[in-house]
């Protein structure tokens, strides 16, 4: 027996995403179908996983937002200047179980990200926790802001 | 009433400069004889930051998303929104409220809704007579 699920904010969301589609049908159709289609379709899909990045003093920081990974789904390498995030999200359906609603599936990705800087790749450092990766990337020695002392001569 | 209309990340980058501060989670729901199982994502939240309650008949996921004072830096890039994030869902008949449990792990919460012993299918022994 299959019971009945229902999602309050499910009617709302409908509205929500047909009053944004139906923007996207003024736009050309070449558009529509290439690019605003998948967007609306898997926003999350779209560039998994979305993330962050800052500037410290001495770091570059890049956040990403991995909900359900685990330490070993996700893999960090530095390499020609650019930073590669690689990894899967397994997401089965548990065995046994029927499905109600189905929003966040198995996702593999791989995303690199071009660093603003120089970095040392020795000392780059990855934590993950609460579903978000950080990823903290030193600055190059010779690439961070000195100070130069002005002698009376 | 305001949060449930509210449809994940992309709502907010509609509206630059207009910040939402609370989205619906991405969910899955799947159901087996024994409980219905409801997974959420919620990245950055972890067991603190998540409240899930029954009440008249609903569930309610919320997820608060810690400040991030620390962030110091300028942001060169910026994907996402620390946001918080909350959805509600009717119970559906048979369910035992008073043994529903939740989980929060790796950014993501579970919440298990265990069936009434009534409704689980049960075997009934036939004995020869």
């Amino acid at each position: 027996m299959t019971t009945a699920w229902r999602d309050l904010s499910d009617a709302l969301r409908t509205f929500d995403f047909i009053n944004r589609h139906a923007e996207f049908v003024f736009d050309d159709w070449p558009g529509l179908a290439l690019e605003r289609w998948p967007r609306l379709r898997s926003a999350a899909r779209a560039a998994w996983p979305a993330v962050n990045v800052f500037e410290t003093k001495e770091a570059f920081v890049y956040k990403a937002e991995v909900p359900g990974l685990a330490e070993g789904d996700v893999g960090v390498h530095v390499e020609d200047d650019a930073l590669l995030l690689r990894g899967e999200r397994k997401s089965d359906v548990p065995e046994g179980y029927t499905v109600h609603l189905r929003e966040r599936g198995p996702i593999a990705f791989a995303r690199k990200f071009p660093l603003p800087g120089r970095v040392d790749a020795e000392g780059v450092s990855a934590s993950l926790k609460d579903g978000v990766l950080t990823v903290t990337l030193p600055k190059a020695k010779d690439a961070l802001p000195r100070q130069i002392a002005v002698k009376a001569g | 009433m305001s949060i449930l209309t509210r449809d994940r990340n992309e709502t907010s980058n509609d509206k630059p400069g207009y910040p939402v501060r609370t989205v619906a989670p991405l969910v899955d729901v799947f159901e087996n004889a024994e409980e219905v199982l409801v997974v959420a994502d919620v990245p950055g939240v972890g067991v603190d930051g998540v409240d899930v309650r029954v009440e008249n008949g609903t569930l309610t996921l919320q997820a608060k998303h810690p400040s991030r004072q620390e962030q110091s830096g300028p942001a060169l890039a910026r994907e996402y929104d620390e946001v918080d994030r909350a959805r509600s869902f009717r119970i559906p008949d048979g369910i035992d409220t008073g043994r529903i449990s939740a989980e929060a792990r790796n950014g993501t919460v579970l919440v298990r809704l265990p069936k009434v012993a009534a409704v689980k299918p049960r075997k009934i022994d036939v004995r020869a007579s």
